[in-house]
């Protein structure tokens, strides 16, 4: 502290010492911070690293652009529904014959599915080889018998959150209403008891805390949809902004 | 006319030094919060503390009667009486009065108790729940006052002091680094655009869909019950479906309550 001027003899240099001291503090502590995120990104940069270097089945590159491998999901906020089995209800209806609605007991006696899915979240991370057990969005729309005019499906959660899928990616074989991932329930942050799972498209497409399964002619943009975000959401385009 | 202008400049600081005052406990709130979305992809939600464990133990034979198989699953997770339970397919779901859950997922060789708990953090919960307004109500006319509250900070800032340490020298210099952030930032980031793919052909009709939807399948009737008295086997052009719950073919043994159709689809 030799170059420390005597603030007692100077007084009028003690308020410029003591901002410029905080100035200081405050970049080195940023840059501390800063610092340490970026050796927890290295960390974890080999499982992203190997992701990269595999192929899906459809030729494109496992790991959409922009994205980085986490072993878990990670619990991203929304508005959570009530988390009970008990009281769950799912309604499937729109533009459909036989629209119905289905409570828990009954949902898990329709014919159920496994499937290995990778989900990819647009703040960047993604989530590889997960397990999701659950009933396709397909087998819904056959037991409604939805219409030949229906072009979206609507995926309706709790307090009125929606997001709005084309047909063609809803319909997909591993597009499902799941309620369980590698054989274990959902916690509430992750939608329990169920939510969807479109994994083609970005991750706030399968909405948690899932209430309903709307079938409409007309695109309906939903809760992120219209605030900014992409309408359709194919990682692999990185349609991550509208 | 000085002391009019000595006035105004100093109305300006006194307001300016009585809405900052009013401001700080919002600010808190938002820019703690504010920190905490942002780093959102980092971070996760960090609004809840969760936990989560899972023991094992002996296998529930289906056989069990549901209150003795509550009973058992209770007892093993040790959380008390539970409020719910759903026993469904391999599983019996236990739900708590405080967010926890318990879920028993069954099979031969045991059971697979998972035990959920989940309870919001102090100040930061609550200030995330205010950040993001969504239950919207009073909130959002609060939180409208309090940007107003900060538009007025920013721009009575400019005026507050006079000569070299206002806007002649150090406040200009200032101000333009302030608003050159940002703009250099989108200019050299490209903007919003930059990431914006047009999205074309992304309406598919269903019948293009490389999905079998099958032929309507309806299942015979099922022996007349008071929860199921007929299923909508019969065609009919009334467009409302039978109330009643009604087992269809390939639903499995699974009952579907059939619902009106929707008044705009």
């Amino acid at each position: 502290m030799a170059d420390t001027p005597d603030l007692d003899r100077y007084p009028e240099l003690a308020q410029r010492w003591s901002r410029r001291n905080f100035i200081k503090s405050a970049v080195a502590g940023t840059a501390l911070i800063g610092f340490g995120g970026a050796l927890v990104r290295l960390a974890a940069d080999d499982l992203t690293r190997a992701a990269r270097a595999e192929n899906r089945g459809d030729g494109r590159p496992r790991l959409p652009p922009g994205q980085r491998v986490l072993e878990f999901l990670r619990p991203m906020g929304g508005d959570a529904g009530t988390g009970k089995t008990e009281t769950f209800r799912l309604r499937v209806h729109g533009a459909c014959k036989k629209p119905f609605e289905v409570d828990y007991a009954n949902l898990l006696k329709l014919p159920q599915v496994e499937k290995v899915a990778d989900v990819h979240c647009v703040t960047g991370w993604s989530m590889l080889g997960g397990i999701w057990k659950g009933v396709q969005l397909s087998k819904l729309a056959e037991l409604a018998e939805v219409e030949d005019t229906a072009r979206f499906v609507i995926l309706e959660a709790a307090h009125g959150y929606t997001a709005n899928i084309p047909i063609k990616e809803a319909m997909a074989d591993n597009a499902l209403v799941t309620y369980r991932l590698d054989g274990k329930p959902f916690s509430i942050d992750h939608g329990a008891p169920v939510r969807g799972l479109v994994p083609d498209l970005y991750f706030w497409k399968s909405s948690k805390w899932l209430t309903g399964v709307r079938f409409v002619k007309h695109d309906e943009p939903g809760f992120w949809e219209t605030r900014g975000y992409n309408n359709h959401a194919d990682p692999w385009k990185e349609e991550r902004y509208g | 006319m000085v002391d009019v202008k000595k006035r105004w400049r100093a109305w300006l600081r006194a307001i300016h030094r009585d809405f900052g005052y009013l401001a700080i406990g919002f600010t808190l709130i938002y820019a703690i919060s504010g920190i905490a979305q942002n780093h959102i992809e980092d971070w996760g939600d960090v609004s809840f503390k969760t936990t989560e464990r899972t023991l094992a133990i002996a296998t529930i034979p289906d056989t069990t009667p549901e209150i003795v198989a509550v009973k058992t699953v209770a007892d093993a997770a040790g959380l008390g009486t539970p409020t719910g339970h759903t026993r469904a397919g391999d599983e019996i779901r236990l739900d708590y009065a405080n967010l926890s859950k318990v879920t028993a997922i069954v099979a031969p060789a045991g059971t697979a108790v998972t035990i959920q708990t989940r309870s919001r953090r102090p100040f930061i919960g609550l200030a995330n729940w205010l950040h993001t307004a969504r239950h919207k109500k009073a909130w959002k006319y609060i939180s409208d006052t309090y940007a107003v509250l900060l538009l007025y900070l920013a721009l009575s800032g400019i005026f507050m002091i006079k000569g070299t340490l206002g806007l002649k020298w150090r406040g200009t210099i200032l101000i333009s680094t302030g608003i050159a952030v940002p703009v250099l930032y989108v200019a050299l980031a490209g903007g919003p655009n930059s990431q914006h793919d047009a999205v074309a052909g992304t309406e598919t009709a269903l019948h293009s869909v490389p999905v079998d939807l099958g032929p309507p399948k309806v299942a015979p009737s099922p022996a007349p019950s008071p929860r199921s008295p007929a299923p909508s086997s019969a065609p009919s052009s009334d467009p409302s479906p039978d109330p009643s719950p009604a087992k269809v073919q390939g639903a499995g043994s699974a009952v579907l309550v059939p619902l009106p159709p929707d008044d705009d689809n």
